[in-house]
């Protein structure tokens, strides 16, 4: 695939080069048709007949064609060569984000910032076809137009040479000014994001503190300054767009003037006046897209510096060399343990204590916000714990990756996430294996049976982003299913019944402990209908787990 | 507020826009023409030069005067090039920043209840990349637009004048090229919309995976899907790449009839001179101007996507302009009077998705007196207290302030102050936070205030006083001096009505004692609603109201809290 890749990025190129080739030799050959047949023209009919014009007109036609046709081409073959490339990058990125998942994308979240983050990836990708493809081009094809102006007049091709040069660099002088405008513009956004946020989490104190006004108010003030730096940004690339312009008509007008008396010395034939004047306006097509290309580089570069960013690693707890697998009975001892998020105040477990046997159901009640999902962090990894030691199975949660706690634990986190595709693929996706007949012994379990029926196209049914609407009662019972068809030693359930009326909450209950009697079920939530079917509860309180004893 | 059922929809919304820099973007526009005339002059100028040159034996140097005006039409032609740039995306960010302000007006009016159902990421993102996309259609795609016009026809004016057979060749090559383009375009449209499915679903596949990553690594099966994406990118590569193949095809006919135009201009231009039936000048000028002739249709179909991100962006304004705006406005006029109470008469509230969460709720809160609210989580307390704020629209019943003799008065005039269970702590000083809410207090009333509400203590305890830093969210602040601090900055506004939610929860008993005492202290003179969960402050209550199903109950206040 990488070969391919480059092979194709190398293609583009030699294709871009040859179609703005067969541009410069329409135009040259153009002019020099033109003034070549009227020059034969003024000197009677004879030299008009001797004038071959068959040659030059099929060379036209040819170079008209070759342009049609390389442009297409290439456009097709970079963007594939693009497109490879976006792909590679994706897998590379997803690579380093898997390990950092959820504690170091935990910034990413907010709504969109996710999307952000894949035009990023895209814009990085996009350096391609926007920065590099423009620039080897222009400085490919520079040189070959030197060198047929070389061949007619040498001076001429010097004073190209120097124009070309000079409108290569006037983009390129204006870059570090760009990144800076790109980049001071990205921070300044960015902040502005981050107070909007806070803004609109707290919305009804600043309304009623009327605050909320003198906020909108600065943001307006910060907000025109990236407007600012916006326009400074368009004013650059305009004025490196006009600089180029003069450039072009000033070196066309001093071939102009080079070949003229080059002609009053005898040095080229009155044909080839016009010839090297339009060659001059032909040469300078590939250098009116740098400006804009080093524009793009700007961002490019700041998109790969954000990206960068985002796969270095963060606060995940890291795994001690070398693995070890728990054992059987898989026990879950929490000794002193103490927790708080990164970047928050208040500690969600302080110095708490739990254990929990296997076969044992528990349920874990407690206000919500007090950290009851924190546990799933913990067991898996993702978060390290300031002190105290856990131990799953005889073993140090720590010397246990998270792939390998997934083959013991199955859990139904409270944001669970239903991937597009069908029900069907859904529910395999953590038992590829299962067969048609455990499916629906799960779904029976999940109380999902007849909902499955009523489906026109049952398991085959589309969900995720834009398939069905699932309602969140159902999409649970979905990821329920989902961790039953896993038959882990330990079941983890945040919420499961969030959603669901009275009697479904009792049948899916009743179902779940009576089906998976021989498994541990940790079951948190704050429903008090729930805890019946439990063995034992524990309160969540004060940072702390409080037994509560036996079940009523 | 109004405004908000006659806001437009969908392609309206950019026609409405336009009005807002109509200015600018006819600046840009007329800009854009005088650099269309003076490069137009420009070329007429190179080709007298260059015929004068080359068949007139004429040396440059007698030609200084015609460098000399090509020159100044050069400088003319950028010059009037970039002010009409500037102007475009002077227009632009007027329009972004129009949209912007609007967009804030909106969701203050729609409140804190109506937001919370929006996730902020989506406002964040809108408020800022929705209003930049708004830009490049403004400065660009507009402008362009205009100059297609424009300057083609100003050529084909030049052109028919010198010669009538490229006026011919362009003339009817010209109208050829935005006909190819929309049955292309359409062709591949209609590549799109058969694909739509795979395209976005492939598009999309990235995102969900990286919005899945948790769930895919507490399925053990992250490193399998990393297979997965590299095989979806492929196939997402191998679908996006046959759509493009067509829709490149417009490009390739834009790229056929200026090519094509050219070759023609050439190949019968040659034979005429030949024939001695034309004259150089003319062939020539005529050569320079072909390209000129299809490079606005270029920077247009290059610009075209600029149009469609802008009207993406307008569908994603219209989700936050349809939210329904509050009836009442906080920064209203002051009261009549002195407040004596609200009275709630079957009262009905529904969440923003229609579901009811209070019905029938007929209860007073009195001046003078603690009102606490009770009841299990999710029993509707806080949408109560919502509804009491005027975050949430009452659907049925109404919601009725009095003064002290029982008159009626505005709702809207009534201060009202809230403390919620985390209230905001911005980055900065202990003055700062207080004075949020009263940017002209004085030093005087800072400490006054602080001192009501139990926090002059600690406030001066601290190493700068009130000018000390207190951190990001207030981190160098415990749970209840925040809580504290945010009952002096509600008093600094002296509320006729403060809510409190949930203000001693996550407090060990000393300092929900001293929360509590502070806001049995603010009683006199206002309404106090406080919602709890915790006995501490259900003791002291006087007016004892329990919501559960829905509804509220008027309980007896114990004994020897009356006492």
């Amino acid at each position: 695939m990488a070969a391919a890749a480059r092979w194709r990025l190398v293609w583009g190129v030699a294709l871009a080069c040859a179609a703005s080739l067969a541009s410069f030799g329409l135009l040259f050959l153009s002019g020099w048709l033109l003034a070549g047949a009227a020059v034969a023209g003024l000197a009677g009919q004879v030299s008009a007949r001797a004038f071959n014009i068959i040659l030059p007109s099929t060379g036209v036609r040819f170079f008209a064609m070759v342009r049609i046709l390389a442009r297409y081409m290439e456009r097709v073959v970079a963007h594939d060569g693009a497109l490879r490339l976006t792909g590679q990058l994706r897998a590379w990125v997803y690579e380093r984000l898997i390990p950092l998942a959820p504690a170091g994308l935990v910034e990413l979240q907010g709504g969109d910032m996710l999307g952000r983050f894949v035009s990023d990836t895209d814009k990085v990708a996009a350096y391609y076809t926007d920065v590099a493809l423009p620039f080897a081009r222009a400085a490919l094809c520079g040189v070959v137009f030197v060198g047929v102006f070389a061949c007619f007049l040498p001076l001429a091709a010097l004073v190209l040479a120097l124009g070309l040069l000079g409108g290569a660099l006037v983009p390129c002088l204006s870059g570090a000014a760009m990144d800076r405008l790109v980049r001071r513009g990205a921070e300044k956004q960015s902040q502005i994001q981050a107070e909007l946020a806070e803004t609109l989490q707290n919305l009804g104190e600043y309304l009623l503190l009327d605050a909320a006004c003198s906020r909108a108010k600065g943001w307006q003030t910060q907000q025109s300054a990236v407007d600012h730096a916006r326009w400074m940004l368009d004013a650059l690339e305009g004025a490196a767009r006009g600089l180029v312009t003069i450039l072009t008509f000033v070196t066309a007008l001093a071939v102009l003037v080079l070949a003229a008396h080059a002609h009053q010395m005898g040095q080229l034939s009155v044909a080839e006046i016009p010839m090297l004047v339009l060659g001059v306006l032909a040469a300078f097509e590939v250098v009116t897209p740098l400006p804009l290309a080093r524009q793009a580089a700007a961002e490019a570069r700041l998109a790969s510096m954000r990206l960068q960013m985002a796969c270095a690693p963060h606060g995940a707890a890291e795994v001690v060399q070398p693995h070890a697998l728990p054992h059987a009975p898989y026990d879950l001892v929490m000794r002193d343990v103490s927790f708080a998020y990164p970047k928050t105040v208040s500690p969600v477990l302080q110095h708490a204590s739990l254990s929990i046997r296997q076969g044992e159901h528990v349920g874990l009640v407690g206000p919500s916000g007090v950290g009851k999902s924190s546990l799933i962090n913990l067991l898996f990894g993702f978060y390290a714990p300031c002190g105290g030691s856990i131990t799953f199975g005889g073993v140090d949660v720590r010397l246990l990756r998270a792939e390998d706690m997934a083959a013991f634990v199955a859990v139904v986190a409270q944001d669970f996430h239903l991937f597009a595709g069908t029900l069907r693929d859904n529910l395999l996706l953590g038992a590829p294996s299962a067969t048609d007949a455990d499916v629906a012994e799960v779904l029976e379990v999940a109380q999902l049976t007849r909902f499955v029926q009523s489906l026109p196209k049952g398991l085959q049914t589309w969900v995720g982003n834009d398939g069905l609407r699932l309602s969140g009662g159902q999409a649970r019972r979905v990821a329920v299913a989902q961790a039953l068809l896993r038959r882990t030693p330990w079941l983890v359930l945040d919420e499961p019944t969030e959603g669901l009326d009275a009697p479904l909450e009792q049948a899916l209950m009743a179902a779940l402990t009576w089906w998976a009697a021989g498994t541990t079920i940790v079951c948190m939530t704050h429903r008090t209908a729930v805890l019946p079917f439990m063995h034992r509860v524990v309160r969540v309180e004060d940072a702390r787990f409080c037994p509560e004893g036996r079940a009523t | 507020m109004v405004a908000a059922s006659t806001r437009p929809r969908g392609t309206d919304m950019t026609r409405e826009l336009v009005r807002i820099a109509r200015g600018w973007l006819l600046g840009s526009v007329v800009a854009g023409g005088v650099s269309a005339v003076l490069l137009v002059c420009q070329f007429v100028l190179l080709a007298h030069v260059v015929d004068n040159v080359a068949f007139h034996a004429q040396a440059p140097h007698t030609q200084g005067r015609a460098f000399i005006l090509i020159l100044i039409c050069l400088a003319g032609q950028v010059g009037a090039r970039f002010a009409s740039d500037m102007m475009g995306t002077r227009a632009g960010l007027r329009v972004a920043s129009h949209v912007r302000g609007q967009l804030l007006a909106h969701l203050f009016a729609a409140g804190p209840v109506a937001c919370a159902d929006v996730a902020a990421g989506d406002i964040v993102t809108t408020f800022t990349e929705g209003a930049a996309a708004l830009v490049p259609y403004f400065a660009r795609y507009l402008p362009s637009a205009a100059m297609m016009v424009v300057l083609p026809l100003l050529i084909l004016a030049v052109v028919a004048g010198v010669d009538g057979w490229s006026f011919l060749v362009l003339a009817c090559t010209g109208p050829l090229v935005p006909v190819f383009m929309v049955f292309v375009g359409y062709g591949a449209q209609a590549i799109m919309d058969r694909r739509w499915r795979q395209l976005s679903l492939l598009g999309g596949s990235f995102l969900d995976a990286l919005r899945g990553l948790k769930t895919l690594r507490l399925l053990g099966r992250a490193q399998g899907s990393l297979e997965r994406i590299t095989q979806l990118a492929d196939a997402h590569r191998r679908t996006t790449l046959s759509v493009m193949k067509v829709a490149f095809l417009t490009s390739a006919a834009l790229e056929f009839f200026s090519s094509l135009s050219i070759a023609l201009v050439a190949v019968v231009f040659g034979t005429r001179l030949l024939a001695g039936t034309a004259d150089f000048r003319s062939a020539f000028l005529v050569l320079l101007l072909a390209p000129e002739y299809f490079m606005p249709l270029r920077t247009f179909s290059a610009s075209y996507h600029a149009r469609q991100n802008a009207q993406a962006a307008c569908r994603a304004w219209i989700r936050f302009w349809v939210l329904p705006t509050l009836a009442r406005s906080y920064s209203g006029q002051p009261m009549q009077g002195v407040i004596g109470g609200v009275q709630c008469r079957a009262l009905c509230v529904c969440r923003p998705d229609g579901m009811s969460v209070l019905h029938d709720v007929t209860c007073d809160f009195a001046a003078n007196r603690l009102t606490v609210l009770t009841g299990a989580s999710g029993a509707g307390k806080t949408t109560l207290l919502h509804a009491l704020l005027g975050f949430i629209p009452v659907s049925v019943g109404t919601l009725e302030a009095s003064n002290v003799s029982g008159h009626p008065i505005q709702l809207d005039g009534v201060r009202m102050a809230w403390v919620p269970q985390r209230p905001v702590m911005v980055f900065g000083t202990v003055a700062d936070n207080l004075r949020l809410g009263a940017p002209d207090a004085d030093e005087e009333q800072l400490r006054h205030a602080a001192a009501q509400a139990d926090a002059l203590g600690f406030i001066d305890a601290l190493p700068n006083g009130f000018e000390t830093h207190i951190g990001e969210r207030g981190s160098r602040l415990s749970g209840g001096q925040v809580r504290r601090l945010a009952l002096a900055r509600a008093l600094l506004r002296n509320p006729d009505v403060l809510v409190l939610d949930e203000p001693t929860a996550g407090l060990d008993a000393a300092s929900a004692l001293r929360v509590s005492n502070a806001i049995c202290r603010c009683v006199p003179g206002r309404i106090v609603v406080v919602a709890t969960h915790e006995q501490v402050m259900a003791a002291r209550a006087d007016v004892l109201l329990h919501v559960a199903d829905g509804t509220v109950v008027v309980q007896p206040v114990r004994a020897e809290s009356v006492a």
